[in-house]
This record gives C-alpha cells, sequence and structure tokens, in this order.
C-alpha cells in the first residue's frame, strides 16, 4: 500500500515559539547542539583532539626535560624551585590547542556548504549570523574536550598542579575566550570559502607564527625584540601566561584579571566582527 | 496567507550571476494548492528560480510573492512558510531521522510539533527507523525523511528541485504517490522542476517550458499538448512506396524516410490511420506506431531541441522518437 492512499489525520495548526529573541535563540540552541553531537559521534576528530596537545607534551616536552638544568633555568628565568619544563609547558600547550581548534569550525562550515547542508539551514528563517554564532561556540567548546585529558596526561608525566577551584575558573574562562576569539576569526575569513584546503592554509600560515611568538613554548624576555612586540599583544601568550600562574605557579593576580579581560576583549571583538562578516558573505553552497 | 489565491507570482524575476543571465524577466503565477512544474533542461534556470524565490539568492531584478510575502522585503516570513525538497538528498547524516526531525523544528522555531513529527513518520512508515542514524537508509527511506522535514512546519508551499533524478523507476513511482498525497491531503502547493516529461504531465496542474532562463509556453499539460496540433506515425512496410504516395494521404502534414520506415507528421493520427491503411492495402504495412502530442514534442516545437538536449538543434525527429520509443520499453 502506498503512503498516499493512507488516511494519517494531522493537526491542524502548529504553534511557535512567541517572539524573534526566543526564536533565534531556539535555532542557535539547535545548531550547537548538532555540532556537540556532530563531534562526539565522530571517534577520529575526538582521538585527534585528544592525541595531539598530548603529543606536544610527550616529544617536545620530554626532550626538552633532558636539556641540562643549567640550561633550563636560563630559559625558565628562575621559576619557582620544582618548575619542571613539562609544568611550564603545558599552559602553553592548551592555549595553542584553542587556537587550532578555530581550524576545524571551519572545516565544519564548509562540509556544510559542499554537501548542501547550509542550504537546509538557511532555507529556513535561520540568520547567517545565528549559524555563524552556533559555529564558533561549537568549536570553542569542542577545544575545552583536551583539557581534562591533558591534565590527567601531565600529572602522569609527574608535573603537580596548583591552584584553587575558582582560580581554575578563571583559566578555564580565559582558555574559552581565546578558543571562541580564534574560532571566530577562522570562520570569518573562510565565510565566502568552499575548497576544503582554505581552512587548512590559514591555519599553516597563522598558527606557527602565533604559537612561537606567544610565550607558549618559552619566555618571551628571550625574543628578539620585533617577536616580543608581537609576543605582547598575541592573546595566546596571555592565555599561556595566564594558565600558567594558575596551574604552575599557584598564583592569581590583579595582572592575570587583566589576561582574563583582554582575552575577553578579544573574544568579543572577533565575534562582532565575524558576525557582521558572516552576516554579508557566508555563502550558501 | 495566500495572495488572492496565488501561492507564487513573480513579475519581470531575473537573476544575473555576473554577465550569464539564470533568469530573464520571467512572469508567473502559481495558484493556492496546485502542483506547478518547471519543465526544461539541465541549465535552463529551475533550480535558480527556487533559490529566488525561497529567499537563498538574491534576486537581481523583478519582484516575487510567495505565500502572500514579498520575497526581497520579507524573507524570512517566507521562509517560515516553505518547505524544500532537494534534488539530491540533503540530511545530516550523523543524526536519526528523529534528531533529523528535531533539528528542523528548532530551525523553524517550532514549540509544539512532536506529535506532527510522529504522524509524519507514521504516514511516511517511518516510524521504525526513527531512531537509526539517516545514513543507514535507503534511497526512498531518504526522500521519504527529507519530504517529511520539509511538512513539519506546516508550509504552504513545497519546493522540490528534481525530486525523482536519479532514482530508479519503483521509487520514482512511490514518490509521485507521495507528492500527489501531499498535495492533495495537505492542500500544500507544490513547485517542483523536472526534465523528466512524463513526471510533469503525470504530476503537474500547470507547466511552464524554460529555456535559457526564459518561460516559452505555460499552460496545463493539455493546452501545452494542444498546441503541437500534430501527431506522428511510425511506419514500416515490406514494400517500397514512394513519399508522394504517402503525401496524397488527406491529413498527412509532412513526410521523412529512413530505408523502409516512415515518420509521418499528421493533423490527426486517428482520422488518417483509415485513410493511410486504404492507400498502402497492397504495400504490406508491417509495423505502426503512433505517437500523440507530448510536452517533449511542444518543447521541440517551441525551441526546436529535445528537453535532454542542451544547445543542440534537433535533425531527426525519427531518431528521436524511436529513442523515446525505446527508453519507453
Amino acid at each position: 500500500m502506498s503512503a498516499a492512499t493512507k488516511t494519517v489525520s494531522l493537526p491542524a495548526t502548529l504553534s511557535q515559539a512567541n517572539g524573534e529573541r526566543s526564536g533565534q535563540v531556539q535555532q542557535f540552541y539547535g545548531l550547537f547542539a548538532r555540532e556537540m553531537i556532530k563531534t562526539f559521534r565522530n571517534p577520529w576528530v575526538i582521538a585527534i583532539t585528544l592525541i595531539q596537545p598530548f603529543m606536544w607534551l610527550a616529544f617536545f616536552g620530554g626532550m626538552m626535560s633532558q636539556l641540562p638544568s643549567a640550561e633550563l633555568d636560563t630559559f625558565l628565568l628562575h621559576a619557582p624551585a620544582g618548575t619542571t619544563y613539562l609544568s611550564f609547558l603545558l599552559p602553553g600547550v592548551l592555549a595553542t590547542g584553542m587556537m587550532a581548534i578555530g581550524m576545524f569550525g571551519s572545516m565544519s562550515t564548509i562540509q556544510d556548504k559542499r554537501f548542501g547542508f547550509m542550504k537546509r539551514i538557511l532555507i529556513t528563517p535561520t540568520s547567517k549570523a545565528t549559524v555563524y554564532l552556533s559555529k564558533a561556540l561549537g568549536a570553542a567548546m569542542r577545544g575545552l574536550v583536551q583539557i581534562p585529558v591533558m591534565l590527567v596526561a601531565a600529572m602522569a608525566f609527574g608535573v603537580k598542579l596548583q591552584g584553587s577551584p575558582l582560580e581554575w575558573c578563571g583559566w578555564i574562562l580565559g582558555l574559552v575566550f581565546l578558543g571562541l576569539g580564534f574560532a571566530a576569526f577562522f570562520l570569518a575569513i573562510t565565510a565566502s570559502s568552499t575548497d576544503w584546503q582554505t581552512p587548512g592554509v590559514i591555519s599553516n600560515f597563522i598558527t606557527m607564527p602565533l604559537m612561537f611568538a606567544s610565550g607558549a613554548m618559552f619566555p618571551s624576555s628571550i625574543y628578539p625584540p620585533w617577536m616580543r612586540a608581537i609576543a605582547d599583544v598575541n592573546p595566546v601568550g596571555f592565555s599561556a601566561l595566564l594558565s600558567r600562574d594558575v596551574l604552575t605557579y599557584g598564583v592569581f593576580t590583579s595582572t592575570d584579571l587583566l589576561y582574563l579581560g583582554y582575552l575577553a576583549l578579544f573574544a568579543l571583538a572577533m565575534v562582532l566582527i565575524g558576525t557582521l562578516v558572516a552576516s554579508r558573505y557566508l555563502k550558501v553552497e | 496567507m495566500s495572495n488572492n489565491g496565488l501561492a507564487i507570482s513573480a513579475h519581470g524575476l531575473t537573476k544575473n550571476y555576473g554577465k550569464l543571465v539564470a533568469v530573464d524577466h520571467v512572469d508567473m503565477t502559481v495558484p493556492s494548492g496546485s502542483v506547478f512544474g518547471l519543465l526544461g533542461p539541465n541549465g535552463a534556470g529551475k533550480t535558480t528560480i527556487i533559490k529566488v524565490l525561497t529567499g537563498l539568492s538574491d534576486i537581481t531584478d523583478g519582484t516575487a510573492t510567495v505565500a502572500g510575502f514579498d520575497v526581497r522585503r520579507e524573507p524570512m516570513s517566507v521562509k517560515q512558510r516553505v518547505g524544500w525538497v532537494a534534488a539530491e538528498v540533503i540530511l545530516d547524516d550523523d543524526l536519526s531521522g528523529w534528531e533529523n526531525l528535531w533539528l528542523q523544528a528548532q530551525l523553524q522555531r517550532l514549540s509544539d510539533w512532536k506529535g506532527r513529527a510522529e504522524q509524519l513518520l507514521a504516514y511516511f512508515e517511518l516510524t521504525d527507523r526513527r531512531k537509526d542514524k539517516v545514513g543507514t537508509y535507503s534511497t526512498g527511506m531518504r526522500k521519504k525523511m527529507e519530504i517529511a522535514l520539509a511538512l513539519l512546519h506546516q508550509p504552504e508551499v513545497i519546493f522540490m528541485d528534481e525530486p525523482t533524478i536519479g532514482l530508479d523507476p519503483n521509487v520514482r513511482r512511490m514518490l509521485w504517490d507521495l507528492i500527489t498525497g501531499v498535495n492533495r491531503q495537505f492542500g500544500v502547493t507544490v513547485l517542483l522542476t523536472s526534465h523528466y516529461i512524463e513526471e510533469a504531465d503525470a504530476l503537474c496542474d500547470h507547466v511552464a517550458i524554460i529555456d535559457r532562463g526564459k518561460f516559452v509556453a505555460t499552460g496545463t499539460p493539455s493546452e501545452l499538448k494542444a498546441r503541437v496540433k500534430a501527431d506522428y506515425i511510425e511506419l514500416e512496410t515490406s514494400e517500397s512506396i514512394t513519399p508522394g504516395k504517402l503525401e496524397a494521404i488527406p491529413g498527412v502534414l509532412t513526410v521523412r524516410s529512413q530505408g523502409n520506415t516512415w515518420i509521418l507528421r499528421v493533423s490527426s493520427a486517428e482520422e488518417v490511420l483509415p485513410r493511410m491503411f486504404h492507400a498502402l492495402r497492397t504495400d504490406g504495412i508491417r509495423r505502426i506506431n503512433v505517437e500523440k502530442p507530448s510536452l517533449e514534442s511542444v518543447f521541440i516545437d517551441i525551441t526546436g531541441k529535445k528537453i535532454d538536449q542542451e544547445g543542440g538543434e534537433v535533425q531527426d525527429y525519427r531518431k528521436f522518437y524511436v529513442n523515446l520509443r525505446r527508453a519507453r520499453r
């Protein structure tokens, strides 16, 4: 029996959410939840997100830990006793990891364009700004997945974690701001792209210089002046410094509040600029 | 909300991509509750018309109203009232059928949708697979799910872009039944694009034939076919005959030959056939095939080319009809 020959009664009317704002929140929630569901159902995404920073700790941190202590002391600039290079590196790896997750947000958007799903979204009364914001926050949240695994791995390597629960909330919030800012940035500059290669190329172009000119791997005091100038405004560096103060040194000073404020401003600026760009240039296909 | 009984109206609708004119000053009206077909070859502008009418693409020039709302000034109001079925099935394969419906409900800002979703799943016989990822569905099930998504928010108009392209005949027939059922039972206006002649003929109340961005003919399938004012008779004889003998039969308009096969363009096959039998009674008629006017012959009459032949001229009507007959076997 074909479906058309059946008589299934349907309700005469369907109610809709009241008010434009509640509608946009509902659309945002739907798209954000989709990003989360797709992330956690893809074992490869989870595996790579988790393994990549872990490899940084194991390979780079392991190698650097073997340097003579005098050399490390020079590098670490007379850090408190008991500070190992791994404990110095951990906050930097977490910060650079959050920078890289912006690329995944861009790739998710390009995938939706290439497989036509962006058309399915935008043929509903959903604005491009809502799509953009859901992708940006989804990417930032995905970056947080690496945190617990990184902390466990670091402890397994002998790192002693410092800081109170409140201070931890502060540095995690800083990481969220950093991830949101970079995800917003990546999504904005790839808004009109449908090429799979674009996010990777841009990521390679941006990630490496920002990672090294940040203080994430080495103290910025050893940099040449031009690199230090970049590090002085680089949000990756501010996130690394904030994380290092809390996790490695167990302090949270007024300077750290400034770091947090800077990261919040960075995220806000990127999201505002990105929303404007996406509203105009986000391509349907 | 309808506009004087019209689900869709457009005047001077134009869409340019750079220097390419994809839709060229199209005027169209689609009555509410009808099935309207855009028939034309690939690249004629059918999908572009759907994109501009649904607000996916900006209109370059002209005006369009869908479900009573101006597409340019009130695109979000239009989007609340239209559904869409893509040529290529577009679902999120990582989500289950129910999750796809849930996402569609969020995007359409529905607060009370679960009952309707369950009824749609029952209607399309998908209830048992609701928790499975749609990536595991068969082609026909995926198409059904896509139509269910399009119907969830109770749209006034559904746009179906080549709904049966690439499907095997059984699934295509099932979808024809579904499209007809959706139109009749739910009262939804359907605008579909197709380059399948028989699909437009079977489903549509009104058809617009489109070529190179322009409407070249509009009307009901019967009206369009009446424009051709000719039938075709394909004739094969055992004895050789002269064209003059065929041309002398009253009602025969033109005669073409290839070997022992003749293609006769006649005013009416019913009137000409008795005369032809009488005139050729000693010539050993081996085979006769009659082709009544179809939307394909309308398209050829108007554009001089087959509907699936982009840009090329039709030089041989016989070859076309032989191919058409083979395709129908």
